[in-house]
């Protein structure tokens, strides 16, 4: 191993989150004049990593190990205490995915260091590197600040906040590690992918959000038709989510949060759990049938009316007036 | 079998409340609840002890008025016996002080097989609870299980982890996380409260039962919040009622031609 290690390290659970995540650690690590270590596990590595230099990256340490060709939360821990406890960064960031929230706890649980969940900003002080991080709290109600006792600070961010930045071409040193793994007490049987449709959600320009008071007979193809018209995507609350398997995943607290100029919830109540998905959206149409939907305050335009009624004649006008998403 | 239930009396979320001026989250008066997904946990505890024998217990961490929710909550829906640790910080500490606090009651239980959380709290949300019991216990975890079997000495559980999903053997002892997916809680009965009266019921506090000093948890503490402030919404809230949906749906369609999120574009 060469050169001084990193001060943060970022977790590669995927090449998007890792992008994310790369942006923030480039930028502690610019304030302490340090540098950016990113740990990626698999029995090969994957093809992206050459490229994570051009995103703020100054190391990648790889492990290959056909113990880590899929994730399992005892492998992947053992590989990471110990890399981090070799590296001994200041700050260790993982995705707030359900991988990442599964683990992370763990491997903090391990090294008797901090771990705060939820995150939307970090500071490092560049003196006694101490470490403050910024998460939400209470479905996203409030935003708290926490000081972490115990370095490295594991924290897991929330997807879509920290943006990516391109740094030009910068050297990657690639450095393959071979820890030692020894929890394999989980064995995994059977695998099963979801169906992806291709597009992600969080890349939506228009989201239709469907919630419980959309029929289940035939609201899924009047909404699957407002989406089509205006170039969007359809998602749905955490209820819908499980009790039609209408689609396998949800926006919320606990799903997927999006950032569309435009987002039309249909039948969403409004509960906090639920409007944190969707909060980052420019626009929120809402239509529900009750005017006291706690919906109406969470949004920019609220129509009171039944929905089956009204999104018919909503695609008419925008049909008739020939228009689309700006 | 012998399964532990943790469970957590939360705040109702929903009824946090913000005074704008001052971006302060009101919490005084916020009322508490069991939390939704724990319910799932006892359901998955309780189902666990009717397919393969033995005993539920019960265990939260929190004021002493939990003792009444895990009554007519836990021990109706069928645990055997609860705990309360009570919490001399009222949730103030971290999950890794909780972890800590809920490793020590188990240990003092005593030859536990199975023990079940949620994903996480309704409240606090971490996430971390579960896996840092594990990790203290040192046990293998399965976390977000929909579905769980227990065959030969061995968890075999589906578990869903968004992009895919998996089906995982597991030797006991292990921890597993459960969703408010998992199953469909049982509704205790009036009568089901009654005979859970007699069932045991315990307060325990931090020193006297578990040898753990208020001081010494606050030391161990990895993570000290220093201030939180509410999220302040500002949406337009315009709201269209009262008309034909045909006139409410070119009103909406004109107020969104004017903020420039629709546009016409020529055939």
């Amino acid at each position: 191993m060469t050169g001084r290690s990193g001060e943060v390290l970022v977790f590669a659970e995927s090449r998007e989150t890792c992008l994310e995540l790369l942006g923030k650690a480039r930028e502690i690590a610019d304030t302490l004049g340090a540098q950016v270590d990113v740990a990626l596990f698999g029995e090969s590595t994957a093809a992206w990593a050459h490229e994570l230099g051009g995103w703020g990256a100054d190391r990648l340490y790889t492990v290959e190990d056909p113990r880590l060709a899929g994730f399992s939360v005892g492998p992947y821990t053992d590989a990471l205490v110990e890399l981090l406890k070799r590296t001994g960064p200041s700050v260790a960031l993982f995705a707030a995915t359900k991988q990442g929230a599964e683990m992370a706890p763990r491997v903090a649980a391990r090294l008797g260091s901090g771990c705060v969940s939820s995150c939307v900003d970090v500071r490092v002080d560049p003196e006694t590197r101490c470490v403050e991080a910024q998460a939400m709290i209470y479905s996203g109600r409030g935003v708290a600040t926490y000081l972490v006792k115990k370095n490295p600070a594991v924290l897991l961010a929330v997807p879509n906040t920290f943006a990516r930045k391109a740094c030009g071409a910068r050297g990657l040193e690639v450095v393959a590690f071979q820890p030692t793994i020894s929890d394999q007490r989980v064995q995994t049987l059977e695998v099963r992918p979801r169906a992806t449709e291709g597009r992600r959600l969080e890349d939506a320009r228009v989201v239709v959000d469907l919630g419980q008071g959309v029929r289940e007979a035939d609201g899924l193809t009047m909404a699957q038709e407002l989406a089509d018209l205006l170039g969007g995507q359809l998602a749905c609350t955490r209820p819908v989510s499980s009790e039609r398997g209408w689609f396998p995943e949800w926006l919320g607290l606990s799903g997927k949060r999006v950032s569309p100029r435009l987002c039309i919830a249909l039948g969403v109540s409004g509960a906090i759990q639920h409007i944190i998905g969707i909060r980052g959206s420019e626009f929120i149409v809402a239509v529900d049938n009750s005017e006291d939907s706690a919906i109406l305050t969470q949004s920019d335009f609220g129509v009171v009316a039944d929905l089956h009624e009204f999104v018919p004649a909503l695609v008419e006008v925008i049909k008739a007036r020939g228009l689309r998403l700006a | 079998m012998k399964i532990a239930a943790c469970v957590k009396y939360s705040l109702d979320v929903a009824e946090i409340r913000v005074d704008v001026p001052t971006r302060k989250l009101l919490l005084t008066g916020v009322p508490r609840k069991l939390g939704n997904v724990d319910k799932n946990v006892l359901e998955t505890a309780v189902m666990l002890k009717e397919a393969h024998g033995g005993s539920v217990h019960a265990l939260g961490f929190g004021p002493p008025e939990a003792k009444d929710a895990l009554l007519r909550e836990a021990l109706a829906m069928g645990a055997d016996e609860a705990v309360v640790v009570v919490d001399p910080f009222d949730g103030g500490l971290d999950p890794s002080a909780t972890a800590a606090v809920l490793a020590s009651a188990l240990a003092r239980m005593g030859g536990f097989d199975i023990v079940v959380c949620g994903e996480a709290s309704d409240d606090d949300s971490t996430y971390q609870v579960g896996p840092r019991l594990a990790e203290s216990l040192g046990w293998p975890q399965v976390a977000y299980v929909r579905d769980i079997a227990v065959e030969g000495g061995c968890v075999v559980a589906e578990r869903d982890v968004g992009a895919y999903s998996e089906r995982v053997s597991v030797p006991l002892p292990a921890l597993i996380t459960v969703t408010e997916e998992t199953n469909t809680p049982r509704r205790p009965t009036l009568m089901d409260v009654l005979k859970a009266k007699k069932k045991p019921l315990a307060l325990w506090e931090l020193e006297a039962d578990l040898g753990i000093t208020p001081a010494s948890l606050q030391e161990a503490a990895t993570v000290k919040q220093l201030g939180s402030e509410a999220v302040i919404v500002s949406r337009r809230q315009t709201v269209l009622w009262n008309k034909p949906a045909s006139d409410l749906a070119r009103e909406l369609v004109e107020l969104l031609v004017q903020e420039g999120v629709l546009e016409g574009h020529d055939p």
